[in-house]
């Protein structure tokens, strides 16, 4: 009796917070896009500029949230490719290769990286551009490069976290059988093990990319300004879409630049959603292609003693 | 010249007849109609002591049953011959293990074997539960005949045929192998795994209680397999059933608390009974 009022007990909790989500969710998607879907169109992304013209860089757009969508972008790509690869391979190291205690001090430095607040990091960044400044690179500015550097050490832990986590979560017979299979560690890994646990590091690359293209305290500090026009290179300073909306909501003189705020919170949802998207697809591809089985509408026809 | 030159490499380097000294001691120890020798092995993971200085012969073609009361120690011996007890967190090895391997003989633990992995592609490994990929039939096969084997493009097909008919597949499979190997039965499974297994043409063929999880009818099937590779190559098995040991045995191996305790060969003294076996179990 007992044990079903418990058992009651808990369902309800599990239901309320459940809904405590969705209307959580509900509640920020709702406002956003309300406020936000009335703005979208040419004007807000172009100004008044033709789209080819702005998208191409011939005429630099003032009015518009271009610049800042291609800051983005520029932003998560240089901070992805300086993070991915390192992340995962760290990831893979403490998994896999690690002693205990390189494992207990490796995981610690991760955890510490993991808990610095990302003005901190900025602020890192910006002392880091003093020093750089005062020694090897006497010309050295804040810009896209400084940027995406200091959004690569912020996004590190997740990367090696989640490759970690998905590694270990394998099962230890799939080591034990590529071992019997005669499979070396490198076959393994690359036959086996990484494609096993593909999704849950790609997730991981998804949770990175999401924290990168969403963070702003990091940019204000080493390179993001309000207007500047496209990404003119690596040592330049940029526009993002973060720094945008905090600038148009926070700075706003009337309600048309408000929505524009909203606008360009609801293109930054939108890329965030391509971005899951994009990421879906990539992971249901590559899955297929490594599983090698055809969609269920190719079978001849079905075994009779299917488990 | 040239000769003179061999004959001072040889003399120089001590190879006789192509072998290195280390290499003629291995072949001295392990005598013709023997395909492994245990000598003096141990192993413990982190300080429990599993096998404790087992000393075991296994002959050449034929086939190898150990049995044993559960915790023994029988799968630890089996995955000695294939160094497949490193794979497992915390385990040491010591002692000396001799396997005649494509007409040479390896001192499997030495250091001149250096990564263990093209001797473990030499032998053939089929564990307890069915442990198909979660991939399809032929990528199932593709894992060592593309992978381990590098086979060319043009052998692959023949290959993975002549195995899927060895391990009585072929006939329920060959329209079908782009399916998920998931969704084969527990029988279909486990000899699937024996193919995988054969696709390597393996020098031992190491089964660890092979139809342990499977129903009467698909056990059978897979001990006819057996029973049929046993004529071929050398098969050393770990068996859940003492009916089961005796039927498929040549050499029977009785395993207890780490130790082999006793062995009894087929073709010699002869096989003991259920009834022998079950007194020495108790023992």
């Amino acid at each position: 009796m007992r044990r079903c009022a418990n058992l009651a007990l808990w369902r309800i909790f599990v239901m309320v917070s459940m809904t405590v989500t969705l209307v959580g969710v509900a509640a920020l998607l709702g406002v956003v896009l309300m406020r936000g879907l009335p703005a979208l169109g040419p004007a807000l992304l172009f100004g008044d500029v033709s789209p080819l013209a702005a998208m191409t860089g011939a005429v630099p757009v003032w009015d518009g949230i271009w610049p800042a969508c291609a800051g983005t972008f520029a932003l998560l790509m240089v901070a992805l490719g300086l993070a991915v690869l390192p992340g995962i391979g760290c990831g893979i190291h403490l998994a896999l290769f690690a002693s205990p205690r390189t494992r207990v001090l490796l995981g610690l430095a991760v955890d510490l990286l993991a808990g610095v607040p990302s003005i901190v990091m900025g602020l890192f960044g910006f002392t880091l551009l003093l020093a750089l400044r005062r020694t090897v690179a006497p010309d050295a500015s804040t810009g896209l490069l400084l940027a995406s550097v200091c959004l690569a050490l912020l996004v590190l832990p997740v990367l090696v976290v989640t490759t970690r986590g998905a590694l270990e979560a394998l099962p230890a017979q799939l080591r034990l059988t590529g071992a019997a299979l005669g499979l070396d560690t490198w076959g393994r890994l690359r036959h086996l093990l990484l494609p096993a646990a593909g999704r849950g590091i790609l997730g991981g690359v998804l949770l990175a990319a999401g924290r990168a293209a969403e963070d702003t305290a990091v940019i204000m500090l080493t390179g993001v300004v309000a207007s500047v026009g496209l990404p003119a290179g690596l040592g330049e300073r940029f526009e993002a879409l973060p720094f945008t909306i905090f600038y148009l909501s926070s700075q706003y003189r009337d309600a048309v630049e408000l929505q524009r705020g909203f606008g360009a919170a609801t293109v930054l949802l939108v890329l965030s959603l391509t971005l899951l998207a994009g990421a879906w697809l990539l992971q249901r591809v590559l899955e297929r292609k490594w599983r090698g089985v055809l969609p269920v509408s190719h079978c001849q026809g079905t075994s009779e003693d299917i488990r | 010249m040239r000769a003179v030159r061999g004959v001072l490499h040889r003399a120089t380097s001590g190879r006789v007849n192509g072998r290195s000294p280390a290499e003629q001691s291995a072949a001295c120890a392990l005598p013709e109609g023997l395909a492994a020798r245990l000598a003096g092995v141990r192993v413990a993971f982190g300080t429990r002591q599993v096998l404790h200085d087992v000393h075991l012969d296994v002959p050449s073609g034929m086939t190898t049953v150990l049995i044993g009361r559960s915790g023994s120690g029988k799968s630890t011996l089996l995955r000695v011959l294939q160094r497949l007890n490193e794979c497992l967190p915390g385990c040491t090895t010591t002692g000396r293990v001799l396997l005649r391997l494509d007409g040479r003989v390896v001192d499997a633990y030495s250091g001149a074997v250096g990564d263990p992995s093209w001797l473990r592609a030499r032998m053939g490994m089929v564990f307890q539960s069915p442990d198909v990929l979660p991939l399809s039939i032929r990528r199932n096969m593709d894992m060592t005949l593309r992978h381990v084997l590098c086979l060319p493009e043009t052998e692959v097909a023949p290959r993975m045929e002549e195995a899927l008919r060895e391990a009585a597949l072929w006939d329920e499979v060959h329209d079908r192998l782009d399916e998920n190997a998931l969704g084969l039965s527990g029988g279909q499974q486990q000899r699937l795994c024996l193919a995988r297994a054969l696709a390597l043409r393996p020098a031992f063929l190491l089964l660890d209680e092979p139809t342990a999880s499977l129903d009467i009818a698909s056990a059978r099937a897979i001990e006819e397999r057996i029973t049929s590779l046993g004529h071929t190559r050398t098969v050393v098995m770990v068996s859940h059933g003492l009916r089961q040991a005796l039927r498929l045995a040549d050499n029977l191996v009785l395993v207890d608390a780490g130790r082999v305790v006793r062995v009894w060969n087929r073709h010699g003294a002869g096989l003991p009974d259920v009834a022998e076996l079950e007194h020495h179990l108790e023992d």
